[in-house]
């Protein structure tokens, strides 16, 4: 008996220095301690501190990617990247800070930032950002201050923001060599263009090609799949689930007084067999299928949906086309001129610090100089990784660019906002697909229709609880009831039911909330 | 073939003949069900960029390439996944069934004293589950997390299993074992010389049954690890499947025109196939003895 009990002994020991064997160099402190920095100016002149980070799911190993030795060569501290996962990210986290997590440095969504916030979580920042991240306040315009500030006025997180504010997200390819076949050679403007576009296309071709695939359901920035492209939303004025009229009133997408319109403009569409038959059921990777096979000639998309289609179309296994044979449809005028596009201005990621943090100064001070030298770090040296164009903008040389600065974004915690946003289209380019339409979509509204983009209004809206709770789950029933519209299987007199339903589902409540937050945000009465 | 007549000589009955072609019927589309997918996936893997994103690959490979398990294999982290999984499978199955015989050993000697109380302790801790934060706070209590004990300590003794080893145990003869106490063994001798090798099926059985836990171990690897350094293979899968927009900016950014998104996809599932489809040959007939093992008499 005596020597089972030394054997199990034994096998305890095993277990013991396989724990100490293990990766982690830092697992001693399960300390919950709030005392971890003294407030207070503190010397950082000695031995910069390893730094433990805290950032979001990505498919590479950012420890081992060139740009984790870039960041460490220029800011001089050696940071060890974790990542939480990408599924249950908000319980992973929750719990890791719930029981003491030791990480100096953490990047969140803006929901999982107000909910360490609210936890009291959170080491206030606005004392160290005067004392040691001068570069980092300026750079940051107030309404993201005040988005990552809490309830007493301090500033709690540093906000990495969407850094271009009039990009057309998503938008609509064509196919010029077969809409040039039938005899249109300029791509349609307005919303009558359009649909005149889609019947000589289909008088030409009959039932050969799928006139309109769409929509494309892809994770977006805007973080939502629209059912009807948002190329064709913008001509009705609807820009947003939730917006706010000039009375200051908030109201949703259903309740515009343009939504029937636009849905009898896609039923026209549906019963003279100008989309795709599979409308309903469609999604990112049949359409660029339906693309990039040549199926279908005109279709919706985006940034990331151009970068695979367009090299197969263009490329001698695929299509052949020249880069001349497509077409980039952005936001379409409506009958009366109407014309809105909703800035992509929100808050993507929040860095903020842990109380039980040993290095709050550190931090800031890391992120200030990474913020010092954004450009070199997320775009390159002039002449090595890119060259100023005539009209001043920033063109990468590839595939240098691509190679060593390609993962950059990830390493980000905060922008000169103003700076960055110059200094972002150069990434685009990186790729000749996304940077075409790019340039044929968003540069040009710039140039040509500025007004189109209307702010979002919520950009800097916390997560707020009927929101959280209701919102996806409206947008579903939404989304599915306007498909039943398209479809024909609901009828527009059906509306009125749909927002009754709609009201008790959870509607007025998130209405309610969304405009308090509206009135105290924007101080209006 | 499978018409051959009965044993007994009688031929077969009509309604017999009609039911197995019935069952070979149902069998072989069951079959097709499971080998389609896996077809499909495997083509896709070895096709083009531009036949998988055109939609043109079905159950055999377009324009063959092998740049997409390239770059699966050099551009990320799945051989380091793989390499993970793989200590952690030995590793674990190894301490299991250490700890697993060590306790199921005297727990199945009815002259062990308190023998009710533990394995009353056994019984209660097999029902009833702490909760995953008190759980996590133990593993983060000892300090063991984003480490390979994290990912095999919650597995270090499975109670079901311990129990089907100890049931094995008090079903094999006593003389033998007193026999040898007489010829002055230990019972740490019994137990390594005797009544292991006399074991083998129920240890093989359990092994395995320890492998397969610690191979498709999801949650622990999401709940208890952080660095990509100690990424499996199951949460590198995942991780892949869900981060396609960064694959995207990946594929941009690299030299590999010729890989899709859905090929990359499609080839880890693949590559993370390869161990599981070699093996299963060499363990199926214990993956049986492992459906029906529980029903041991006790």
């Amino acid at each position: 008996m005596k020597k089972i009990f030394v054997l199990f002994l034994a096998v305890l020991m095993i277990v013991s220095s396989l724990a100490a064997c293990g990766q982690s160099s830092n697992s001693t402190s399960s300390n919950t301690s709030t005392a971890g920095t003294a407030t207070g100016a503190k010397a950082l002149d000695g031995e910069k501190p390893e730094l433990k980070y805290l950032g979001y799911n990505v498919s590479f190993d950012p420890n081992t990617d060139g740009m984790a030795k870039i960041y460490e060569e220029k800011t001089g501290y050696k940071v060890k990247y974790n990542v939480l996962p990408a599924e249950n990210a908000d319980e992973k986290l929750l719990m890791e800070v719930a029981s003491g997590a030791d990480y100096d440095v953490i990047q969140v969504s803006v929901s999982q930032f107000q909910t360490l916030l609210s936890q009291g979580a959170l080491k206030p920042l606005s004392d160290l950002l005067n004392q040691h991240g001068q570069d980092v306040l300026k750079g940051v315009n107030e309404d993201s201050w005040k988005a990552c500030s809490g309830p007493d006025g301090k500033i709690y997180g540093i906000p990495y923001k969407y850094p271009y504010p009039t990009e057309v997200t998503t938008f609509m390819v064509a196919r010029m060599d077969l809409m040039k076949a039938a005899g249109i050679n300029e791509l349609p403007k307005t919303i009558d263009e359009f649909y005149n576009t889609l019947v000589t296309l289909k008088k030409f071709y009959g039932d050969k090609y799928i006139i309109f695939t769409g929509p494309f359901r892809a994770a977006s920035e805007a973080s939502v799949n629209w059912d009807i492209p948002q190329s064709i939303t913008s001509a009705f004025g609807i820009y947003n689930d939730w917006m706010v009229d000039e009375n200051g009133k908030v109201y949703y997408m259903t309740e515009h007084k343009n939504f029937s319109k636009m849905i009898e403009f896609m039923q026209k569409l549906s019963n003279e067999g100008l989309i795709d038959r599979d409308w309903a059921v469609n999604n990112t990777t049949t359409v660029n299928e339906k693309l990039s096979a040549g199926k279908a000639i005109i279709a919706a998309s985006n940034r990331v949906g151009v970068a695979v289609t367009t090299p197969i179309m263009t490329g001698k296994d695929g299509l052949g086309l020249k880069n001349e044979d497509l077409g980039y449809i952005g936001a379409l005028a409506g009958s009366d001129g109407t014309c809105k596009y909703m800035k992509t201005e929100a808050i993507n990621q929040v860095t903020c610090i842990l109380k039980s943090s040993k290095n709050a100064e550190h931090v800031i001070k890391w992120i200030n100089i990474k913020q010092q030298n954004q450009l070199y770090l997320n775009i390159g040296v002039e002449g090595t990784h890119f060259t100023y164009d005539t009209d001043g903008s920033i063109k990468p040389i590839n595939p240098i660019f691509a190679e060593e600065r390609g993962n950059s974004y990830w390493y980000l915690n905060s922008t000169n906002e103003e700076e960055f946003a110059k200094q972002w289209p150069s990434r685009v380019r990186k790729s000749d697909a996304m940077w075409a339409a790019f340039d044929a979509v968003t540069n040009k509204a710039n140039k040509e229709t500025p007004n189109i983009f209307v702010d979002n209004t919520f950009a800097f809206m916390p997560s707020l609880e009927n929101y959280s709770k209701y919102n996806q789950s409206l947008f579903k029933a939404t989304s599915d009831f306007t498909l039943q519209l398209i479809g024909g299987t609901k009828k527009i007199g059906d509306l009125k039911t749909f927002q009754s339903d709609w009201t008790n589902s959870g509607g007025e409540k998130i209405r309610t909330e969304m405009q308090n937050w509206y009135n105290e945000f924007y101080g209006k009465k | 073939m499978f018409m051959k007549k009965k044993k007994t000589g009688t031929p077969l009955e009509a309604s017999e003949k009609v039911m197995i072609v019935i069952s070979y019927i149902i069998m072989s589309i069951l079959a097709l069900c499971a080998i389609l997918p896996i077809l499909h996936v495997l083509s896709k893997s070895f096709s083009s960029a531009s036949a998988v994103t055109s939609g043109s690959v079905l159950f055999w490979p377009v324009d063959i390439q092998f740049e997409t398990m390239k770059y699966v294999l050099k551009e990320t982290t799945f051989l380091h996944s793989l390499k993970n999984t793989i200590i952690v499978t030995v590793l674990g199955t190894i301490i299991s069934m250490v700890v697993t015989i060590t306790t199921a050993y005297p727990l199945s000697k009815p002259s062990f004293k308190g023998r009710k109380v533990f394995i009353m302790l056994y019984i209660i801790s097999m029902v009833f589950f702490g909760g995953i934060i008190p759980a996590y706070m133990v593993v983060r209590t000892l300090g063991i997390i984003d480490t390979f004990a994290a990912l095999i300590l919650p597995f270090f003794i499975v109670h079901f299993n311990m129990f089907i080893v100890k049931n094995y145990f008090e079903g094999l003869p006593e003389s033998i074992e007193e026999s040898a106490k007489i010829d002055g063994a230990s019972d740490t001798r019994i137990l390594i010389s005797i009544v292991c090798p006399m074991s083998t099926p129920v240890l093989a059985t359990v092994a395995m049954l320890y492998a397969v836990n610690y191979w498709n171990n999801y949650f622990h690897a999401v709940m208890y690890t952080n660095s990509t350094e100690m990424q499996t293979l199951q949460l590198f899968t995942y991780n892949t499947i869900s981060n396609t927009q960064t694959i995207v900016e990946r594929l941009v950014a690299g030299n590999y025109s010729n890989v899709s998104i859905d090929g990359i996809v499609s080839a880890v599932v693949v590559l993370s196939l390869i161990p599981i489809v070699a093996l299963y040959p060499l363990v199926q007939r214990y993956m049986v003895q492992g459906i029906t093992i529980g029903s041991v008499k006790g």
